[in-house]
């Protein structure tokens, strides 16, 4: 009889070390333990170089660890071969980059509905989750703009939406706030609390700025690739 | 993907027009080079076939040179029934043909003597057409048609009277006088200088040879059957020494010029589709360069590495959809415009000692190679696009997202 669906973390890491190739070999991540349960709202902590960046791609399937395993709801994900990599990230993950990352090309509905046109959706069906994931980020009025014609508080939370367009079980966002001012930054991470709080979405998202790491209720810190402690904040 | 990869080919609208006109008129060049030389190579074999050889000709086997045969054949009357029952024939008629001596007060020349039944010579060949000065055969027994070159050496005008000497039946020489009754004049100096006409009952009697014919010659209702026509004849005239051949048989050389050409123009759209596969290989890779990230960033939201392939070969396909669209509509209007108001090609000239040959060319257009050469221009789009798409499709999505 299979366990059900919530009797596992909803992310494990164990033992991940992420060594990059080349004449130094460079340890970017160290013998990384770390669990993730649903509906956190984490942060990753540290400076530049700490390797929050690499542990977000590694949980996010964006890249392989050189050793140690990381599971997805029980499930070891690090097994999987590209297809089926792909097949898991459309289906359980959201991503929100420091750089927006929006296609230029496509307008802002049709940014957000890019995950669920992947997974076959039907274009009605996509087409109104889009506009509600927009509602949910308070850019209803801008459904039909290009990214070059939003600001760039406005093309993030574009990215926020497309992120949780598909109701993903996580959300990683690398630096989401790191190329916005701060009235807007704050802006940004009341709308990710919001969507957490409210939608039960799971963040977890790196920053090494300590008034973004304020409005995480878990602060892991990380420093030369391992985890050196972590901090709860009640809200 | 469709609509993705369409706002993606026209991101960078000057880069992606320089390409759709690089494709679009290489593929209308290619199809006014294969247009051109199918048109030059039609009208050869038309002014071949249609000044003297005929479609399909019945004549001896045993001839030491196809074009010219001098052997005789004793009883052509088997063959000709042949030729009346075929529905395919839309005109035949006996023919002579043998070289001789034409002699005139002033001077004396060898000429090709050919023979021919008048009334059905004029719809078999369009030599009547060439005439400048007199009449054709028709009703004129002792009358003979020479060129203005032949005419003009011999110093023999029309109505003045000139010998013909030929080697008769029992080996001595045949002679009999003609009256000049026209004067053709083609541009050829194979025709105007060397051939005169008669009418076929006067050569036989010269030669002391009633009834006898040294070819039939027949026109088809359709020249592309003249192989099939000549394969079905020959089964029935049977292993005897009389035998039929299709004009490809007899004009050889054009077959060789054909072929020639053939190999030529095969070597320039070599040239044309590499142009083409280079330009589409470089704006590719490219592009590719320019979007890494993009790339990393659909592979992060979750597609698969065979879409992203995938995604690029549409891109291309749209690219070469759009130039094959081009290329095919100026490369038609090339073709109409010349097809109606003619090319005038010097090459022309060069075919103009052995033939009668105007050195303008209507083009016509040559559907099927020009549905081989769109095709292609469109697979071999295709094929550049493959190694950057494949190498697009190998991207770690990470690297890719790290990507300046």
């Amino acid at each position: 009889m299979s366990k059900p669906a919530h009797a596992h973390p909803l992310v494990e890491v164990r033992g991940v070390e992420k060594i990059y190739p080349g004449g130094a070999k460079v340890a970017a991540v160290r013998g990384v333990d770390l669990t993730v349960q649903r509906g956190e709202f984490t942060a990753l902590a540290g400076p530049s170089g700490s390797g929050k960046s690499t542990l977000l791609n590694l949980i996010g399937t964006l890249d392989r660890p050189t050793k140690g395993e990381i599971l997805h709801d029980g499930r070891a994900v690090t097994k999987l071969n590209a297809d089926q990599l792909a097949d898991f990230r459309l289906g359980a993950l959201g991503f929100v980059f420091q750089s927006y990352n929006l296609i230029p090309v496509l307008t802002a509905v049709e940014n957000v509905e890019y995950p669920l046109v992947l997974r076959g959706v039907g274009p009605e069906e996509r087409r109104a989750a889009a506009h509600e994931a927009l509602k949910w980020v308070g850019l209803e009025g801008f459904a039909n703009r290009r990214p070059d014609l939003l600001s760039g508080g406005q093309q993030q939370r574009v990215a926020v939406a497309r992120a949780i367009v598909h109701r993903p079980a996580l959300v990683l966002a690398d630096e989401p706030t790191a190329n916005l001012d701060s009235k807007t930054g704050a802006a940004l991470l009341d709308l990710m609390g919001s969507l957490n709080a409210e939608h039960g979405v799971t963040f977890l998202f790196s920053s090494h700025d300590p008034a973004v790491l304020s409005r995480a209720r878990r602060v892991v810190h990380l420093l030369d690739g391992a985890l050196t402690g972590e901090e709860h904040h009640s809200r | 993907m469709v609509r993705l990869a369409w706002r993606n080919v026209w991101r960078n609208r000057r880069r992606s027009l320089i390409n759709v006109a690089a494709m679009g008129f290489g593929l209308a060049a290619i199809m006014f080079g294969q247009s051109m030389m199918k048109s030059l190579q039609g009208q050869l074999i038309e002014k071949a076939t249609g000044s003297f050889t005929g479609h399909v000709r019945i004549q001896r086997r045993d001839v030491d040179e196809p074009k010219f045969p001098d052997k005789f054949m004793e009883h052509p009357d088997a063959a000709a029934k042949l030729l009346d029952a075929d529905p395919r024939v839309l005109v035949w008629g006996r023919r002579i043909q043998l070289t001789g001596l034409v002699s005139a007060p002033k001077m004396s020349l060898g000429a090709l003597i050919c023979a021919v039944e008048p009334e059905k010579e004029h719809k078999l060949t369009d030599m009547a057409g060439y005439l400048k000065e007199g009449t054709y055969l028709e009703g004129q027994p002792k009358g003979v048609v020479m060129g203005r070159k032949i005419a003009n050496r011999l110093d023999v005008r029309l109505g003045e009277k000139v010998v013909l000497m030929a080697q008769a039946a029992d080996g001595s020489m045949g002679a009999e006088v003609f009256r000049v009754v026209g004067i053709h004049e083609t541009g050829s100096e194979s025709f105007d200088g060397q051939m005169v006409w008669i009418p076929l009952k006067a050569m036989q009697d010269l030669l002391g040879r009633p009834g006898q014919v040294n070819q039939l010659a027949a026109k088809l209702k359709d020249i592309d059957q003249a192989d099939a026509v000549a394969a079905d004849l020959d089964l029935k005239l049977g292993p005897g020494n009389v035998g039929a051949l299709s004009w490809r048989r007899i004009d050889r050389e054009i077959i060789g010029i054909q072929a020639f050409q053939d190999g030529l123009l095969t070597i320039v759209l070599g040239v044309v589709f590499a142009i083409v596969a280079l330009g589409i290989l470089n704006t590719q890779l490219m592009s590719l360069f320019e979007r890494v990230r993009e790339i990393g960033v659909l592979m992060a939201i979750g597609a698969r590495p065979r879409w992203i392939v995938r995604l690029l070969l549409v891109e291309s396909a749209l690219l070469g959809l759009v130039g094959t669209v081009l290329g095919m509509a100026v490369g038609s209007l090339l073709i109409w415009h010349f097809g109606r108001a003619g090319l005038n090609l010097p090459v022309g000239n060069a075919f103009k000692y052995f033939l009668p040959f105007p050195s303008v060319i209507y083009l016509r257009p040559a559907w099927g190679m020009h549905a081989f050469a769109c095709v292609t221009v469109f697979v071999v789009t295709l094929l550049a696009t493959l190694p950057p798409a494949l190498r697009a499709g190998r991207l770690k999505p990470a690297e890719a997202l790290r990507h300046v």
